[in-house]
């Protein structure tokens, strides 16, 4: 597991980093009752956020394994992002309460082993906020483009099988 | 032939030697001694006796990538990928280190179909050995009839003499790196050639251990031996002779690539079959057939013990359970010996 | 050895002896000497035979607690020897349902700390022949050196920051109680590391994670990891490759680390236990710092009854991201 093979500690792979046509991919983990209704609202209202950041639907914020986020970050995602209810509106009531815990704890595990902190993030969206959705799928963009291609977590061996 | 070269012009050398290709040197990576290719402003941890991980690594890697494939319409398009033809050398391997690679000379090489990625690594790597001026107390290689001091198969065999490392070379390819050193290297005289020192020998019961194991395989000596055992792989990996490995794919089914990587016994895994079933069901099968393979079933195939005494067993299992125990418990007279 | 260890060892092999012979224990967990002096594994005592090898000292750092669960199995009832980070790990296992406290006899072994083979090597300048141990100095002799220390300065690292030396429970105390301790360092390296930038912390942990073996002794020693079937060893989906890989290297250390977030009791025997010396206790004790500073301290493993804090929530908690 030479150092070399992923470049310099945590740089993507040189190829990406010279691509001035980069576009960030994001991974966005939408809580099936509030954040993805949240997003089809901004959908629905035209609001416009970038093509960047793919949806994955899930029926909690609080289904999130942290493994989902791992493999995210090993299969090429620049940034990843969990959205779910607004504390106190979960759908099975308390779901929420227990992933600010869980992912509280594992963002700041995630910024320890010295990933940047804008590429995991968190929010609170609920399904009337399509105007949130947007603005926080763009601002989160945004962030990454301005970090770059990530390279950290990221499995030397993806870019050849994709 | 032999030379010679201070110590404090060793980083000169180094660097010389790892221009033709990579230079495999014990390295301290926090409180751990591996073999890593030479790099610029490494320190090579010549004066530690054992790394802890033993260098079977350079010939067997951790992991290898060695086919790709693609699907292209109903074929499957096959590359071979990995395995580096250059030349390499291996620096500071210890005797009981070079009896670990002729022991993985027999697995790899010694039979039909010979291992092509071992082969390879292995007929391209010049292997310098260094004597040991002082084993630790773990160190039993003595008791394997090997010598500290001296290590045949060596391509140059190195011994400190103070300050002044003094290096013969016994084969052609070890008189290239004489060459290759250039004016680096000094002529010079034996100087003070090692003895051999002696090793602990834990008054180990070897003498026709093979054939007296046959009769213990249920015996209940290895109800107790096992129940420490935490049933981690570590002693399996940083063994110089374990040698089992698992061959698995990474990627999809239309593209991806095939790569073989270490594998442990001492995992419950390791024989589960697709059926469900798992002829080693407990931690106890395992533990016995990693001892038995050692001192038993590699014998009757090989004509050698797969053990060299490095010691690394004694040194680094968390809980303290080895093979001098097991040869103990096991390989006397008497049934209930501990 | 010390003076006081020897006489130590037979007054446990004096308490236990009585339960383990009349039968109300079919099994004693202990720890019997290695090769050497500074090594000892872990004992099975059936009977008093067994108990003879039985020993104390300051070299008995593995803790037993973690083969309560598979002795069960066989045993109806089974004494364990607990320091105080085994007692707290027993407490572990009793509050994951792992272990029914009813049929396990706790003997309480105040701890002094337990001592690094690799410190005393480094202090004696080569493998000591002798230890001996009086007044806190421990004396090293070997290779004809000698040399004192004291003994603090070979403590293993997760003796260091040890808080509760004593057994925090167990059924009955065999030696009398060394006392709490205080470590105010044990977050100092959790800070300095938070001190660099990402670049330098990713650097940091690649160097280190890149010599795992992927051994896992660190997960089969930990009191916390109780899982039946890990998510190292699930197929469906295989979450963890078994190439060398950095990602999955960095996977395994992550999770592994985030599984026991809230229930690690900080007992260090994942990095003891590294045969390649991860400093893995810095990844455990940055959730439990965390955690402490989010949701209010916490110490795993102090009293079963209360909740880990990854267990239980209040509605006003604080979160660590951007948005509150």
């Amino acid at each position: 597991m030479p150092a070399a093979v992923n470049g310099p500690a945590g740089q993507a792979p040189a190829g990406e980093r010279q691509t001035s046509a980069w576009e960030p991919l994001i991974v966005a983990f939408c809580c099936n009752w509030c954040s993805y209704a949240g997003g089809d609202l901004a959908g629905t209202g035209r609001m416009e956020y970038p093509a960047n950041v793919k949806v994955i639907r899930v029926p909690c914020s609080s289904r999130m394994n942290p493994l989902f986020i791992m493999r995210a970050f090993q299969r090429g995602a620049d940034g990843v992002l969990v959205a779910g209810c607004h504390p106190g509106d979960c759908h099975y009531s308390s779901g929420n309460y227990h992933v600010r815990r869980r992912l509280s704890a594992f963002k700041q595990l995630l910024e320890f082993s010295g990933l940047e902190p804008q590429r995991f993030q968190v929010h609170w969206i609920s399904s009337s906020e399509g105007d949130k959705f947007a603005a926080v799928m763009r601002s989160m963009t945004g962030e990454i483009k301005a970090l770059g291609p990530n390279g950290k977590l990221r499995d030397r061996r993806w870019q050849s099988i994709t | 032939m032999i030379k010679s070269i201070n110590k404090a012009g060793l980083d000169r050398l180094w660097e010389r030697l790892a221009a033709a290709g990579p230079l495999y040197l014990p390295v301290k990576e926090g409180p751990a001694v591996l073999f890593r290719p030479w790099a610029e402003g490494a320190a090579a941890a010549l004066d530690v006796t054992q790394a802890t991980v033993s260098p079977k690594e350079i010939f067997f890697p951790r992991d290898e990538t060695y086919l790709k494939f693609r699907r292209e319409g109903e074929k499957l398009a096959l590359a071979e990928s990995g395995t580096p033809a250059g030349p390499a050398i291996a620096f500071g391997l210890r005797s009981c280190d070079l009896r670990a690679v002729e022991l993985l000379d027999l697995v790899f090489r010694g039979q039909e179909p010979a291992d092509a990625l071992y082969g390879r690594r292995r007929e391209n790597t010049m292997l310098v050995a260094l004597a040991c001026g002082q084993p630790d107390p773990s160190c039993f290689c003595g008791a394997f009839g090997i010598n500290p001091a001296d290590a045949p198969g060596a391509d140059v065999m190195a011994w400190w003499d103070g300050d002044v490392l003094v290096m013969e070379a016994r084969t052609a390819r070890g008189e290239a790196l004489f060459a290759a050193a250039g004016e680096l290297l000094q002529e010079s005289a034996a100087g003070s050639k090692p003895l051999a020192p002696a090793t602990a020998e834990f008054g180990l019961p070897l003498e026709d251990l093979p054939e007296r194991l046959k009769s213990r395989f249920y015996d209940p000596a290895w109800d107790r031996l096992y129940r420490g055992c935490l049933a981690c792989g570590g002693c399996t990996y940083f063994c110089p002779t374990c040698h089992c490995f698992d061959v698995q794919d990474y990627g999809s089914q239309e593209r991806g690539e095939r790569f073989r990587c270490w594998d442990s016994c001492m995992f419950g895994r390791f024989t589960l079959m697709a059926g469900g079933h798992n002829p080693r069901p407990t931690q106890k099968e395992r533990v016995r057939n990693r001892f038995l393979h050692k001192l038993q079933y590699f014998p009757e195939n090989f004509g050698r013990f797969a053990c060299v005494g490095c010691g690394r067993c004694l040194r680094s299992c968390p809980v303290n359970l080895d093979i001098v125990q097991a040869i103990r418990a096991l390989g006397g007279e008497t049934v209930e010996q501990r | 050895m010390a003076e006081h260890h020897i006489s130590a060892a037979a007054k446990i092999r004096a308490a236990v002896a009585q339960d383990l012979l009349s039968g109300r224990i079919s099994l004693l967990l202990g720890w019997e000497k290695g090769h050497f002096q500074w090594q000892s594994r872990p004992l099975f005592a059936r009977d008093g035979a067994d108990l003879e090898r039985l020993a104390w000292d300051s070299f008995c750092a593995v803790n037993l607690s973690r083969y309560l669960p598979e002795e069960l199995k066989e045993n109806e009832k089974v004494g364990v020897l607990v320091k105080g980070c085994d007692s707290r790990a027993l407490n572990r296992l009793v509050q994951d349902r792992a272990v029914p406290r009813e049929r396990v006899v706790a003997y309480g072994l105040p701890c002094p700390g337990m001592l690094d083979a690799g410190r005393l090597v480094e202090a004696a300048g080569g493998w000591p022949d002798e230890i001996a141990e009086a007044n806190g100095r421990v004396v090293l002799k070997g290779g004809g050196r000698e040399s004192e220390v004291h003994r603090d300065s070979l403590l293993l690292d997760k003796c260091r920051h040890c808080l509760y030396p004593d057994p925090v429970a167990c059924d009955q105390l065999l030696l009398a109680p060394v006392g709490n301790r205080e470590a105010p360092d044990r977050f100092k390296a959790v800070e300095e590391r938070e001190q660099l930038s990402a670049g330098e912390r990713y650097a940091y942990w690649e160097k280190e994670l890149q010599r795992c073996l992927r051994c896992y002794a660190c997960r089969q020693i930990c009191p916390a990891c109780s899982c039946r079937e890990c998510f190292v060893e699930q197929e469906q989906p295989r979450w963890l490759g078994k190439a060398y890989d950095a990602s999955e290297t960095f996977l395994f250390h992550l999770i592994r680390a985030y599984h026991v977030a809230g229930r690690c009791i900080d007992c260090g025997e994942c990095e003891r236990s590294c045969p390649v010396g991860i400093p893995l206790q810095e990844l455990n004790r940055k959730l439990i710092k965390d955690l402490n500073a989010l949701y209010g301290p916490y110490e795993a493993g102090l009293d079963p009854e209360r909740e880990p804090p990854l267990l239980t929530y209040a509605p006003n908690d604080p979160a660590a991201f951007t948005e509150k």
